[in-house]
């Protein structure tokens, strides 16, 4: 049976740049200090009060991104809901972690056990738009967004769905982030930020109309050896039918994070010579699934077409106009290693 | 026409025993794993619980890890349960096959992460268990352990997790993305979600009594389970013997509510008949079904009219082994599976233990007697979890 094409359909985040906006293509902010939270927007204008009193933050941000795209493509209750995220209801989960630790086992209340479950987000979302419809988390440290869009691209493809919501979000609480400093993961000031996700991208199995672009297909591996990074690389553009050449730009995640850092400058010179690189972690900074804010900026690009200047990693670039097809290259840890390919709908 | 998906291997850890050949005398021996609580440091002493009968420091000698690396007792239970899958796999090296491992958990490294909690905020001690608290950590470190796998993911949909993950893997071996997976889940007992559950008053101070009118909750339990997945013409190709087949599965939400299933158990209702679509199997060619069967009021009265919804008036023989093994979480799926496979094989119908009166709103009993070796065709298996996350799996006789 011949495989659908996949498209992104729509996109919206909520992260440390303007919420629900593209003004970060024209605007960026920038950040010198190492915790940064995202920009909320004044969720009263979206919410009832008794709602908004139940959701911590990452449920609401997760929310209001699903029901903008959907309101956006019209799709009311698409056949899948996919979400990834590295540490789920973080917050939650430490409020009653902590309540257990410091007051004991006998007082404690069931409300934030209640949503303190990575699912609790895929759920919510399928409680408010009343979809019966196949649901699964994933949680897989900085590789989580790319598990949950390769299994939207699958099914999407072979035709199982024909439309996939699928969604990238992490909350970073203050004391969180301390320990993951202290690890060496977040907060790499001046050079890098830990930041907070919330994407939702509404994937169908056709092409229409105001689509962003393309989705050509995933591939990620675990502890690469000899050739593999090579070889899967090689798949990818085979089974796209795309050629090294075509490839406009390759986005990377460089966090300002030495060895992380250093892992893309190696394995980029000697997978994509001489190709010009970009990055977004400057702009949205570190999570666990923040590769899904990059690959919304890439979708952003390919739908405009064009590439601010502030996306090259390397100085003296200016906007590029006609971008056709943008590689996604993502790591984690030097573990996880991830290839997305991206290409602008055309005519 | 859909690859065929073989079970290869499969690998058991549960309060029943730390391999299927412990697991089956248990079944078989109508002895449950449920006992007082031994090794989790809880104040809530009064609930009975379904813990792995071996410390961690037992695992550890078990698996020959020396004591001082890190690890969590989620990601020991997942390393006995993996190992034993593979063995029976024969899948001791890579020999230039794509291996995935797709594990579930919800829990993760928590264990670590409440006993040392305020090291974590206060001092620098025990910094190497920040790294091991997520839930991807767990499944690296297992992988780690074996040094096999190409592609790892994990899934966290809360008890339904493991069956989730058998599904995603049973997905990936359909597009090629892999040609071998092993697939399933592992989850310890901690405090925190002990609490958890107590707080919402669900778990029950006596031996759980699934689909029983004066059923008063679950008892937690631990464990892992994981089945070694491939295709047909892979397990030929290897020469591996298949324990079953891995018919159908489906996943569904029931969208009603983020801690209570739907008095309609519609999720429930969708995931069986999808399942059985995906089988191409009528409702009456299912010859056992292992429920969720928890033991809460909520979950069996739900669980019970979607079984009636899906089978009419013919229903078959329904059981929940959580009364042998406690509800291990997100490994359920993983455990059920196994024990789905073991029927299979040798059999049998695990029964449903503790069971005395029948519950007014249901048509059917479940299981007490050990039936008759009738032959087993098909298993359906449930697994649904918070948020009304409802997945079934089918095996199948080959």
């Amino acid at each position: 049976m011949a495989k659908k094409e996949v498209y992104i359909w729509a996109a919206g985040q909520i992260s440390v740049q303007s919420p629900l906006s593209e003004a970060w293509m024209t605007e960026p902010l920038c950040y010198r200090e190492p915790y940064v939270q995202a920009i909320d927007p004044d969720y009263k204008q979206y919410f009832a009060p008794n709602t908004l009193r139940r959701l911590g933050k990452i449920l609401r941000r997760a929310l209001l991104t699903s029901r903008r795209v959907m309101e956006e493509t019209g799709i009311a209750c698409p056949d899948a809901i996919i979400t990834a995220t590295g540490l789920g209801c973080i917050e939650n989960t430490e409020i009653f972690l902590d309540a257990l630790i410091r007051e004991g086992e006998e007082l404690l209340k069931p409300t934030h056990f209640m949503q303190s479950t990575h699912n609790t987000i895929g759920s919510l979302i399928a409680i408010d738009s009343s979809c019966h419809g196949y649901n699964t988390t994933y949680a897989h440290k900085g590789i989580s967004f790319e598990c949950a869009l390769s299994d939207a691209f699958l099914q999407l493809s072979n035709g199982r769905i024909a439309t996939a919501l699928t969604g990238a979000h992490d909350e970073m609480t203050p004391d969180y982030f301390v320990l993951l400093k202290r690890m060496g993961y977040l907060g790499h000031a001046p050079n890098g930020f830990s930041g907070e996700t919330a994407v939702s991208l509404l994937l169908g199995g056709h092409k229409r109309e105001n689509a962003l672009c393309r989705l050509q297909g995933i591939e990620f591996l675990y502890r690469p050896e000899k050739d593999d990074l090579q070889q899967s690389l090689g798949r990818l553009l085979q089974q796209s039918q795309c050629r090294m050449e075509d490839i406009d730009a390759v986005m990377t995640g460089y966090n300002g994070q030495e060895a992380n850092d250093r892992v893309y400058t190696e394995n980029c010179a000697r997978l994509f010579p001489g190709k010009r690189l970009l990055h977004y972690k400057h702009l949205f900074g570190e999570s666990y699934t923040a590769s899904g804010l990059g690959v919304y900026a890439a979708a952003a690009c390919l739908g405009r077409q064009s590439i601010p200047a502030h996306l090259f990693f390397h100085p003296g670039n200016r906007e590029q106009q006609g971008v056709r097809h943008l590689l996604f290259y993502n790591q984690f840890e030097n573990k996880n290693h991830s290839f997305i390919l991206l290409s602008a709908c055309g005519k | 026409m859909q690859k065929e998906i073989f079970v290869t291997g499969a690998g058991i850890v549960s309060a029943t025993g730390i391999n299927k050949q412990e697991t089956l005398f248990a079944l078989q021996e109508n002895r449950t794993g449920i006992a007082p609580i031994r090794h989790l440091k809880t104040a809530h002493v009064e609930f009975p619980a379904g813990e792995v009968k071996r410390s961690n420091e037992e695992l550890c000698r078990m698996l020959c890890i020396p004591e001082t690396e890190i690890t969590t007792r989620t990601s020991l239970l997942g390393m006995v349960a993996v190992r034993e899958a593979l063995a029976q796999a024969s899948l001791l090296r890579k020999d230039g096959l794509r291996i995935a491992l797709i594990s579930g958990t919800t829990v993760g490294g928590m264990d670590k992460s409440e006993q040392y909690y305020l090291d974590f905020l206060e001092n620098d001690t025990k910094n190497a268990y920040i790294a091991t608290h997520d839930c991807g950590a767990c499944t690296e470190m297992i992988a780690d352990y074996f040094g096999l796998f190409s592609l790892v993911e994990t899934i966290s949909t809360a008890c339904s997790s493991a069956a989730n993950a058998i599904m995603t893997g049973a997905m990936l071996l359909r597009e090629g993305k892999a040609d071998v997976v092993v697939a399933g889940g592992c989850e310890c007992i901690t405090k925190f979600h002990l609490n958890g559950f107590n707080t919402l008053m669900i778990l029950d101070r006596e031996l759980c009594k699934p689909f029983d009118a004066h059923r008063a909750g679950l008892n937690l339990g631990e464990g892992a389970g994981y089945l070694v997945l491939e295709t047909r013409e892979s397990a030929q190709k290897r020469n591996a013997n298949p324990l079953g087949r891995l018919s159908g599965y489906a996943n569904t939400s029931d969208a009603f509510h983020q801690t209570a299933s739907s008095p309609e158990g519609e999720g429930a209702f969708l995931s069986m008949r999808k399942a059985l679509e995906e089988a191409q199997l009528n409702p009456e060619d299912i010859s056992y079904i292992n429920a969720h069967g928890t033991g809460t009021e909520n979950n069996d009265l739900s669980e019970g009219i979607a079984i009636q919804r899906v089978f009419g008036d013919k229903i078959p023989p329904v059981s929940s082994t959580k009364s042998f093994t406690g509800h291990t979480t997100s490994a359920a799926g993983g455990v059920e599976a196994v024990i789905s496979l073991l029927a299979l094989q040798h059999h049998f119908i695990p029964v449903n233990l503790n069971f005395s009166t029948p519950m007014s709103e249901l048509p059917f009993i479940p299981v007490t007697e050990k039936k008759p070796a009738a032959p087993l065709s098909h298993v359906l298996s449930n697994s649904f979890g918070f948020g009304g996350n409802d997945t079934s799996l089918i095996f199948s006789k080959i």
